[in-house]
C-alpha cells in the first residue's frame, strides 16, 4: 500500500482544468518534490489530498483512506497551506499549544513538545510574542511548526520555504533530512527552488497544466537521457577551432559550443563518450582545465515544461 | 536539530501503522506515541477556548461589558430621576431600547466568525487539523457566545445593581429575567450572524447582510406584521406565528411578562394570543440552535 495514491484524478473549475487525469503514487517514507510553474495545479493537488476539495472524477487515497474521510485522514496528515494564517492576538506558543491539543498530543507531553518544536523552527525567543507582529518568514516558520507538533505519517507542505530567510531555509532542510533519515514519514513539498528539491528529495513529480509530466526518482530523471556536459578551458584561445573539430570526431557528441572569450568550450555528449572527448581534445590542443557535469533538475524541468507553460491554473 | 526524542518503540523504534507504513521516533517529535484522541466535544472546547482567548486578548469582552453597563446604568439612572420611578418602568424602557442595541452588538460580534478567518488564512490552517468543519463552527460560536453572553450578564447586571441601589430590591426578579432574556436574545442574533458569515463569500458582504438582518428584525418585521394584523385581522395562531418569527418579539413578550406595563407595537397584538412562557422559551432556543445547525451545514459545503 502506498502513502498517497491518485488514480486518474480530474478537477475542473469552469473552463479551467486544474487537475487533468492525474495518476500518481508515493511510497511510504519517501521525500517527494512537487515541481511546476505557477498555476500548474500544485496547490489544488494538496487541497485534494487533505479533503478540502473533491475531484470531479478519479480516486484519491491518503494513508489508505479517501481524503473525504476528513478529520480521520488529517489525523495522519500534516498540511502546511501555501499561506498559513494565525490569529494576530495569539502568541506562537499558544498557536502551537492549540495545534498540539487538536492533534491529540497528550496533555502531559504538550508543553515539552511545543518547546521542542519552537526550538526546531527557531522561534524560541519569539515564543511569547503575538503572531500579529511576526514577519512573513517567522509566520512560515510557525506554519512549519504547526505540522511538526503532531505525529502525522504524511506531511504535505505547500511551498514551505517561500519567504524564508537562508537560515529558515536551512532549518527546513534540516527538518526534512531528519525525517528522511528512516523515520518512515512521507514528505511531499512543492517548491520553485530546484536545487532544494534535488538536494532533499528521493522523487520528483513535475506538474504542468494539471498533468503529471514526469514522476520518478531524482537520479533517474537527471540521468534519463544519458547525456553529460564537458566544459574545457583551453590554454590558447586560438586553438578553439581545432579543439571543436577534434571533439566532433568522437562518436556520441551531440553539440559543441564555444564560449564568448574563445577559451571555453562546452561539449554535450553521451555519458559513455565523455572520456573519449576529453582524451581526443587533449591530444589535439593544450588544456588549462576541464569539468564535467550531469544534467540537473533545471534542465529536466526545461526539457518537460515549455516556456510559458501552465497558462491555465486553478482559481 | 533538537534533541532526539526518547520515543523508541517496538521493532527497533518503528511502529507499523494500519495503512502498512511505519512511524519512527525522531528528534522533532514524530513518534510512536499514540495520540490522546480527543472526543469531538473536546475539540469543540479547544476551539471555543481559543476563540475566547482571542477576544479576551483584544479586550473585546471588557469593551462589550462596558457598553452594556453604560446602557443599562444610564437607563436606570435616567428612569430613577422620575419621582414615580419603579422597576417595571425601568425594565420596559430597557427592553424597548435594548431591542436596538442587543441585536446590533450580537450581529457585529458574529458577522466575521467564518468569513473573517477564511480571508486571513486562519481557517485554512485550522481545517488542516484533524477537526471537522462543524466542530470548528460550533467551537467558534461557543467561544464568541461566551464572550458576548458574559459581557451581557455583567454589563446589564451592573444596571441591576444600580436599580437596586436607586429603586430598592422589590423588582429584582423582573430585572433578572430581563437580563437573562436579553442575553439569550443576544445569543440568537449571534447565531444568525454566524449563519450569515458561513454563507457570505466576503467580510464586507457578511457585514452588509448582518445589518440587513438588523433592519429586518428591528424595523421592518413589526411594521409588516402590524400591517397584516390591521388589514387582515388574522386569527390568533397566525399572529402567534408572526410573533415567534421575530426573536425580538419573543424577547419583548418574555421580558415584559408579568410586569405592570403595556407592550407597544406588534407585541401588544401578540400578547393577547396566548403564547405561554415555555413556548416563548422554546422559540428562543430554536432561534439560537437552528441558525447554528444550518451554519454548520453551510460550512461543510463551503468551498474554501
Amino acid at each position: 500500500m502506498h502513502a498517497i495514491e491518485l488514480d486518474d484524478v480530474t478537477r475542473r473549475y469552469g473552463d479551467v482544468t486544474a487537475l487533468d487525469g492525474v495518476t500518481l503514487s508515493v511510497e511510504h517514507g519517501r521525500t517527494v518534490g512537487l515541481l511546476g510553474t505557477n498555476g500548474a495545479g500544485k496547490t489544488t493537488l494538496f487541497r485534494h489530498l487533505v479533503g478540502h476539495e473533491t475531484p470531479d472524477s478519479g480516486r484519491i487515497e491518503v494513508v489508505g483512506r479517501s481524503p473525504e474521510a476528513g478529520a480521520a485522514v488529517r489525523e495522519r496528515v500534516g498540511y502546511l497551506p501555501e499561506r498559513p494564517g494565525f490569529d494576530d492576538a495569539l502568541t506562537a506558543r499558544e498557536v502551537l499549544g492549540v495545534h498540539a491539543e487538536l492533534r491529540g498530543v497528550p496533555a502531559a507531553e504538550r508543553d515539552e513538545r511545543v518547546e521542542r518544536v519552537l526550538a526546531t523552527v527557531g522561534l524560541s525567543t519569539a515564543a511569547d510574542r503575538r503572531t500579529g507582529g511576526f514577519s512573513k518568514g517567522m509566520t512560515r516558520r510557525l506554519g512549519l511548526g504547526t505540522v511538526l507538533v503532531g505525529t502525522p505519517s504524511v506531511l504535505l507542505l505547500d511551498e514551505p520555504t517561500a519567504g524564508l530567510d537562508p537560515r529558515g531555509v536551512e532549518t527546513f532542510h534540516d527538518v526534512v533530512e531528519t525525517l528522511a533519515d528512516g523515520s518512515g514519514v512521507t514528505v511531499v513539498f512543492s517548491s520553485h527552488a530546484l536545487a532544494e528539491v534535488e538536494r532533499l528529495c528521493d522523487d520528483v513529480v513535475l506538474l504542468d497544466d494539471g498533468r503529471v509530466r514526469v514522476h520518478g526518482p531524482v537520479e533517474e530523471l537527471r540521468l534519463a537521457d544519458g547525456s553529460v556536459t564537458v566544459a574545457l578551458r583551453l590554454a590558447d584561445p586560438g586553438d578553439a577551432g581545432r579543439a571543436s573539430e577534434a571533439a566532433r570526431t568522437v562518436g556520441g557528441v551531440r553539440g559543441v559550443e564555444r564560449g564568448r572569450d574563445g577559451r571555453r568550450l562546452r561539449i554535450d555528449c553521451e555519458r559513455s563518450a565523455a572520456f573519449d572527448v576529453l582524451a581526443t581534445v587533449r591530444r589535439a590542443v593544450d588544456l588549462d582545465g576541464f569539468e564535467a557535469h550531469e544534467p540537473d533538475l533545471r534542465e529536466v524541468f526545461g526539457r518537460h515544461v515549455p516556456t510559458g507553460g501552465s497558462g491555465g491554473g486553478a482559481p | 536539530m533538537s534533541d532526539a526524542g526518547s520515543n523508541s518503540g517496538p521493532e527497533g523504534g518503528r511502529e507499523r501503522q494500519p495503512d502498512g507504513g511505519t512511524v519512527e521516533a525522531t528528534g522533532i517529535g514524530f513518534g510512536r506515541e499514540r495520540s490522546d484522541r480527543r472526543s469531538r466535544l473536546g475539540a469543540v472546547r479547544t476551539v471555543a477556548r481559543r476563540e475566547y482567548r482571542i477576544a479576551a486578548r483584544n479586550r473585546r469582552e471588557v469593551g462589550l461589558a462596558a457598553l452594556f453597563a453604560v446602557f443599562a446604568v444610564g437607563v436606570v439612572a435616567f428612569a430613577a430621576l422620575r419621582p414615580d420611578a419603579r422597576h417595571d418602568v425601568v425594565v420596559a424602557s430597557l427592553v424597548e431600547l435594548g431591542i436596538y442595541l442587543v441585536p446590533l452588538v450580537a450581529l457585529v460580534v458574529g458577522y466575521d466568525a467564518v468569513v473573517g478567518p477564511e480571508e486571513s488564512g486562519t481557517l485554512d490552517t485550522l481545517l488542516a487539523l484533524p477537526v471537522t468543519r462543524g466542530t470548528v463552527l460550533v467551537g467558534t460560536v461557543l467561544g464568541r457566545a461566551s464572550v458576548l453572553c458574559g459581557a451581557s450578564l455583567v454589563g446589564l447586571g451592573l444596571g441591576g445593581v444600580a436599580a437596586t441601589i436607586l429603586l430598592g430590591s422589590a423588582g429584582v426578579a423582573a430585572y433578572g429575567r430581563f437580563v437573562l432574556v436579553a442575553t439569550a436574545t443576544a445569543a440568537a442574533f449571534l447565531a444568525l450572524s454566524v449563519l450569515v458569515s458561513a454563507l457570505a463569500r466576503e467580510k464586507t458582504r457578511a457585514l452588509g447582510a448582518a445589518l440587513g438582518l438588523w433592519v429586518w428584525f428591528v424595523l421592518l418585521h413589526d411594521l409588516l406584521a402590524i400591517g397584516v394584523v390591521a388589514a387582515l385581522r388574522p386569527p390568533g395562531p397566525v399572529v402567534a406565528v408572526l410573533a415567534l418569527a421575530n426573536p425580538l418579539d419573543v424577547f419583548r413578550l418574555l421580558a415584559l411578562r408579568g410586569l405592570d406595563t403595556v407592550p407597544v407595537g406588534f407585541a401588544a397584538a401578540a400578547s393577547g394570543v396566548g403564547l405561554s412562557t415555555p413556548i416563548l422559551v422554546a422559540a428562543l432556543a430554536v432561534w439560537i440552535g437552528l441558525p447554528v445547525v444550518v451554519a454548520a451545514r453551510a460550512m461543510e459545503r463551503r468551498r474554501l
